[in-house]
């Protein structure tokens, strides 16, 4: 009777199994396989991605869609926006979400919960609903066409979700520690720069790379504050490329797997806290 | 003395959130009373002579139905795909079968590229002369037509682009309802296979209630996100063909920039908050209650 039910048991568990790899390797093959397809043609002379039939691993290989990218199109320059923008608007956001990510941790004021509230419902906004006014105080201000102007607008996307996430980061800092330090004779601040902040050094840096990262794969914003080639950052310079007349497919798919790069290392790298940030009310915008 | 410090804290508690405040009404508030006022202005006008003609044009603006209208649809099956994507494969990975960090991973890549690149990707996949997709029926359907056009093709077009949000989107809701599997006990399917409860009653009564939370969770943020989407359809489809692809964001993007009705679009753009306003709600007012 026993060892029916273990047997029974053990069937159910090999039935499992089995599907759950069905599963898993369609998914595999549903998930990589437009990567795949992009890594080959981003191999191919331009010649053979227009050639037919289509092949699915480039006859003869080349890297000649890497090296293009960077001299018929001023990718490094893109690079360069692109890292100076979202470097800079993570950096902020960063520390100003910090500082209010401790005082929602950490003090009971009147109006805290309204304001909680106030932090989240923004994360919820679209840029749609302020592209028409950025577009007119920039150009009144002469910030349109400038990195200055969009580090503004990444602003509005990055700092909500940085108090966000580096609120719930405090809040798993035990409030001991604060209160050692005001036995100490410490003050508020003595204790958030000398004892918090070097514990949250791990929680601070994930929300800078999350920052980062929201700000880098905006397309939104760039698109309607950029103009010139020159203020370009990746994703818009490769949204561009899809634009132009001739499409020049190996050098779209290179450029676009390289601008990918970063989101995808950081992403993978930093799944975890990610979703525990999500569990907690950070948001991506 | 302990009075002293309470009274400072909840003074210095202002101190810190102060500057994230004021930030966030400088860059978003402001610019979103402009888009208010714009939105009540009359075309071209200026000063506080105030209308409502913007929205009863919208009102009886058949495109702007239609958006919306698309914008449901793609959310809807959106959030269907991820969510039965996310949850079989949740399943799958919660068993510690063997590979499964690199199947993890794998499924996983989809969410961490830009949307626009995914808006790319499909579109070079789907194209229909020098595309993968099909070659790759043709493989198993040799009678498929050589140079099927999925994109410009009116009743395939939107399916399409669902299909590819829903390939960029199923793995955040996957790696979200992993961690709650994750984190519910083992005891209690022990004690579950202990009393004889078959397979479906574990399902129901175990693991579905101990989900519902981060169920809630997950879906009411891609809600908000899937009715943001921008850059994959900009990039897949550009709303077309025709405006059948359209999206709220595309279309008020378009209305800005590309046919100059500035006021319109304002309040255009004023709906579609409204809208994405009362969407998010039931995830402010979940996590607002948790805080």
């Amino acid at each position: 009777m026993k060892s029916a039910a273990l047997a029974s048991e053990q069937r159910e568990r090999r039935m499992d199994a089995v599907l759950s790899y069905g599963l898993l390797l369609l998914s595999v093959v549903f998930a990589i396989f437009p990567f795949v397809f992009m890594l080959s043609t981003s191999l191919k002379s331009e010649a053979e991605a227009l050639s037919l039939p289509v092949t699915w691993i480039p006859k003869q290989f080349t890297l000649q869609a890497y090296s293009e990218m960077w001299t018929l199109k001023p990718f490094g320059s893109y690079f360069l926006n692109s890292i100076v923008v979202s470097g800079v608007t993570a950096l902020l956001s960063t520390i100003v979400g910090a500082l209010a990510g401790y005082g929602f941790s950490r003090f009971h004021f009147r109006g805290r919960t309204s304001l909680l509230a106030f932090f989240l419902a923004t994360q919820m906004i679209s840029g749609v609903l302020v592209i028409g006014p950025y577009f007119q105080i920039l150009a009144a201000l002469d910030l349109y066409n400038t990195l200055t102007g969009l580090i503004i607008a990444y602003v509005t996307i990055c700092l909500p979700f940085a108090a966000w996430m580096s609120k719930g980061y405090f809040d798993s800092i035990p409030r001991e520690l604060d209160e050692a330090g005001l036995v100490d004779g410490a003050s508020r601040l003595q204790i958030f720069f000398r004892v918090i902040c070097p514990i949250a050094v791990p929680g601070t840096v994930s929300t800078l790379l999350f920052a980062f990262l929201l700000a880098w794969q905006d397309l939104l914003w760039a698109l309607c504050l950029i103009s010139i080639d020159e203020k370009r950052t990746v994703t818009l310079g490769v949204a561009f490329l899809v634009g132009e007349f001739v499409i020049k497919w190996p050098m779209l798919t290179a450029a676009s797997l390289i601008g990918s790069l970063p989101t995808i290392l950081l992403y993978l790298f930093l799944q975890r806290y990610y979703v525990e940030g999500l569990a907690r009310g950070a948001v991506k915008g | 003395m302990r009075s002293g410090h309470a009274w400072h804290d909840r003074h210095l508690g202002y101190f810190f959130v102060l500057p994230a405040t004021l930030m966030l009404a400088a860059v978003l508030i402001f610019p979103a009373f402009i888009t208010v006022k714009a939105s009540i202005t009359p075309e071209g006008g200026s000063g506080w002579n105030l209308t409502l003609v913007h929205y009863l044009k919208a009102f009886r603006d058949p495109v702007l139905w239609q958006t919306f209208k698309n914008t449901f649809a793609f959310v809807a099956w959106s959030l269907l795909g991820h969510f039965v994507l996310g949850l079989g494969l949740a399943l799958a990975l919660n068993q510690a079968l063997p590979g499964q960090t690199f199947f993890r991973l794998v499924t996983l890549i989809p969410w961490t590229i830009p949307d626009v690149v995914a808006g790319i990707l499909f579109r070079w996949v789907l194209n229909p002369i020098h595309g993968a997709m099909n070659p790759l029926i043709r493989l198993v359907f040799p009678s498929f037509p050589a140079e099927f056009q999925w994109l410009s093709n009116p009743t395939l077009a939107f399916p399409s682009v669902i299909v590819a949000n829903i390939w960029r989107g199923y793995p955040l809701v996957m790696v979200m309802l992993l961690a709650g599997l994750m984190a519910i006990p083992r005891e209690l399917y022990e004690a579950a296979a202990v009393d004889g409860a078959g397979k479906a009653r574990r399902f129901f009564h175990i693991t579905l209630p101990g989900l519902s939370t981060i169920i809630l969770i997950a879906l009411a943020l891609d809600m908000v996100w899937e009715f943001r989407r921008f850059a994959l359809v900009v990039a897949m489809t550009g709303g077309g063909p025709g405006t059948l692809t359209e999206v709220l964001s595309t279309l008020v993007y378009k209305t800005y920039f590309q046919f100059f009705t500035f006021e319109y679009a304002s309040a255009m753009a004023i709906l579609m908050s409204a809208v994405l306003f009362i969407l998010s709600l039931p995830y402010i007012i979940l996590v607002g209650r948790e805080q």
